[in-house]
């Protein structure tokens, strides 16, 4: 069997060298590097299935502030995702989306997507490809349906050469439209802060004494959860938010459906924290310090509240003001010029 | 060059034809070549009777009387076992449909099914787990499929196993009052992808010209009252993601499907 293999492969190579050079003219593409920073886990996102290519990433750009994936052709991604604020939507605790109808959840940061492995507040998907679909097809957000959008594309002058020169002659579908956004999003990796400089040991990695010690107070006391140099463990907790009784938002019981996950958000990274106010899933509070505060004083109690932030019936997490004080300074350490000033992201 | 090429290809090709299997053809299979199409007939009903959308049926065993106005479910990953008990799997990208009450499909058709003589069919309800994490190489043009047959969850990027609609009345409900049963897999956290295997009464054989149909009866009372979960729309009538029911309902109709008949000669 394995000298057919051979057998097969002398063949193939022989027809390869017998093609003619004169084939249609296509335009280049080429693979994008995708380096894992040194200090990240691997990535989850399984690259051999859709390897980003110069050609794939651009598509995917355009796509994603692209207003026609939306039902009336002004909300695009980038419309809530806004890069100088690490891809949220400053200023709005909750978006406004097509015919200015509202969500119920405050747009979170989008990076270093490929290295994780669940998506939106409640998990709703499991895939980086197929979250998409979310957006797009949500009521309140883009109110489209995929199908809608791929139809739109196809009736365009661009979009079927660049799906062409994209993936080799792809016509548009889903495939090849999924794709393409992931590809996009694979590579908006962020891991250039002064944090990072300074595990790395690079140049310009110097942290003050003040940071310093808001980083020996955030591995000791935020860490847990917030965890790796991605800051988040992935898992879905109840952090002791009062729920809003005006929207009772379940969180990740809407997807489980299991009464043991109600109230539970997804854990978020901190990378960038510091420009993506407001905090929290629905984005009540409106400062770092805020959410210190809620942590010291403000977790409530509930059947599903997080074991961590309940020691013995001390509800939260014990911080004195020197230590909140400390632990903004260090937080501010995370956020990475070089990401958010990055043109190859940029609308523009 | 173009000899050499030749040469190559026909010694390949004999080595690829000293292969092929080396079944012990007995009965039908001596005279069974090449390949087949096997298509499957999913003929709704409810109870026994017909399945009318927007008519009433009749009370089921909880005293709950249904009138169905959507019935719409995926069927996916089709095997069949032939009488040697080997398996063929129909490749697997092809290998996701949709029955739909509404539009009137309901058939199933599997092309080149290699020549033989088959006793058993098995398939899944619902889309596993596997496909689903493949993103979108996996999904290919099902996503839109499911969006135009309303399979899709719209909040959250999954498909739905089972739409199944309608209102109903019982002894404590007597306004007719809406229901609606979407289940699936709960994102990460719950897997409600089933599979179901089907004997077949009398073996379909499949050769060139021979196209054998496999007529399913389904029974889409079963979805609420099943062998061992029964649930009550009087309890509860719209059930979409509930760790408790959704489960339930998946085994559930992994009940509604039995073997009608199958027809050997081509055609229905």
């Amino acid at each position: 069997m394995k000298k057919i293999g051979v057998l097969l492969g002398f063949v193939f190579t022989l027809f390869a060298s017998c093609s003619s050079p004169d084939e249609v003219y296509v335009a280049p593409n080429s693979l994008l590097e995708f380096d894992v920073p040194s200090n990240f886990p691997r990535a989850k996102y399984d690259l051999s299935t859709n390897p980003p290519t110069q050609l794939g990433f651009e598509l995917g750009k355009k796509l994603f502030y692209d207003g026609r994936l939306s039902a009336n052709g002004f909300i695009s991604c980038g419309f809530c995702h806004e890069q100088k604020f690490a891809f949220t939507h400053h200023g709005h605790q909750f978006s406004h989306g097509i015919d200015d109808l509202e969500g119920i959840r405050n747009t979170p940061a989008i990076q270093n997507a490929a290295f994780m492995q669940e998506f939106t507040w409640d998990g709703a998907t499991a895939h980086l490809d197929l979250f998409p679909i979310i957006p797009i097809t949500n009521e309140v957000e883009m109110g489209e349906t995929v199908s809608n959008v791929l139809a739109k594309l196809q009736a365009d002058t661009e979009y079927p050469e660049l799906f062409a020169n994209a993936f080799e002659e792809g016509e548009i579908n889903n495939e090849y439209f999924l794709k393409a956004l992931s590809q996009f999003m694979i590579m908006m990796v962020s891991a250039n802060s002064k944090y990072d400089k300074y595990i790395r040991q690079e140049p310009g990695g110097k942290l003050s004494t003040l940071e310093a010690e808001g980083l020996a107070i955030f591995q000791e006391k935020c860490a847990a959860c917030h965890s790796s140099d991605l800051f988040t463990d992935g898992t879905f907790r109840n952090n002791g938010l009062t729920p809003n009784p005006q929207i009772n938002d379940i969180g990740r019981a809407e997807v489980s459906g299991a009464l043991s996950d109600n109230y539970k958000f997804k854990v978020p990274s901190l990378r960038n924290v510091a420009l993506t106010e407001p905090y929290m899933h629905d984005g009540r509070f409106g400062s770092l310090m805020a959410v210190l505060d809620f942590y010291e004083q403000g977790v409530s109690d509930s059947p599903t509240l997080d074991p961590l932030l309940n020691k013995n019936g001390q509800l939260g997490i014990a911080l004195t003001n020197y230590e909140k004080t400390a632990l903004v300074a260090f937080l501010n350490t995370l956020t990475d010029e070089t990401y958010i000033n990055d043109e190859r992201f940029a609308e523009y | 060059m173009k000899y050499y090429n030749l040469a190559i290809m026909a010694l390949l090709s004999f080595f690829l034809v000293s292969c092929s299997s080396d079944d012990d053809g007995t009965d039908h299979s001596a005279e069974l070549t090449g390949s087949g199409e096997v298509s499957i007939t999913f003929d709704n009903g409810f109870a026994g009777n017909d399945l009318v959308l927007g008519s009433e049926n009749a009370a089921n065993a909880n005293g709950e009387t249904l009138t169905v106005t959507r019935f719409s479910y995926i069927v996916s990953n089709f095997r069949l076992l032939n009488k040697s008990g080997e398996t063929y799997v129909f490749p697997k990208d092809e290998s996701y449909f949709i029955i739909s009450q509404e539009t009137d499909t309901e058939d199933v058709e599997l092309p080149e099914i290699p020549a033989g003589e088959y006793t058993t069919v098995v398939f899944g309800i619902g889309v596993d787990q596997e496909k689903y994490l493949q993103g979108a190489e996996g999904q290919g043009d099902f996503v839109t499929l499911a969006e135009e047959n309303n399979m899709m969850w719209s909040w959250q990027a999954g498909y739905k196993f089972l739409n199944f609609e309608g209102n109903f009345t019982s002894e404590t409900v007597t306004d007719p009052t809406d229901f609606k049963i979407h289940m699936g897999s709960h994102g990460s956290s719950l897997d409600n992808y089933k599979e179901v295997t089907l004997q077949l009464p009398s073996n379909i054989l499949v050769s060139d010209g021979m196209n054998p149909n496999i007529h399913l009866k389904i029974d889409a009372g079963k979805i609420l009252v099943g062998a061992t979960n029964s649930i009550e729309l009087s309890e509860k009538a719209v059930i979409m993601v509930d760790a408790e029911k959704s489960p339930q309902i998946a085994v559930n109709i992994t009940e509604m499907f039995s073997v009608d008949h199958v027809h050997n000669a081509n055609g229905h």
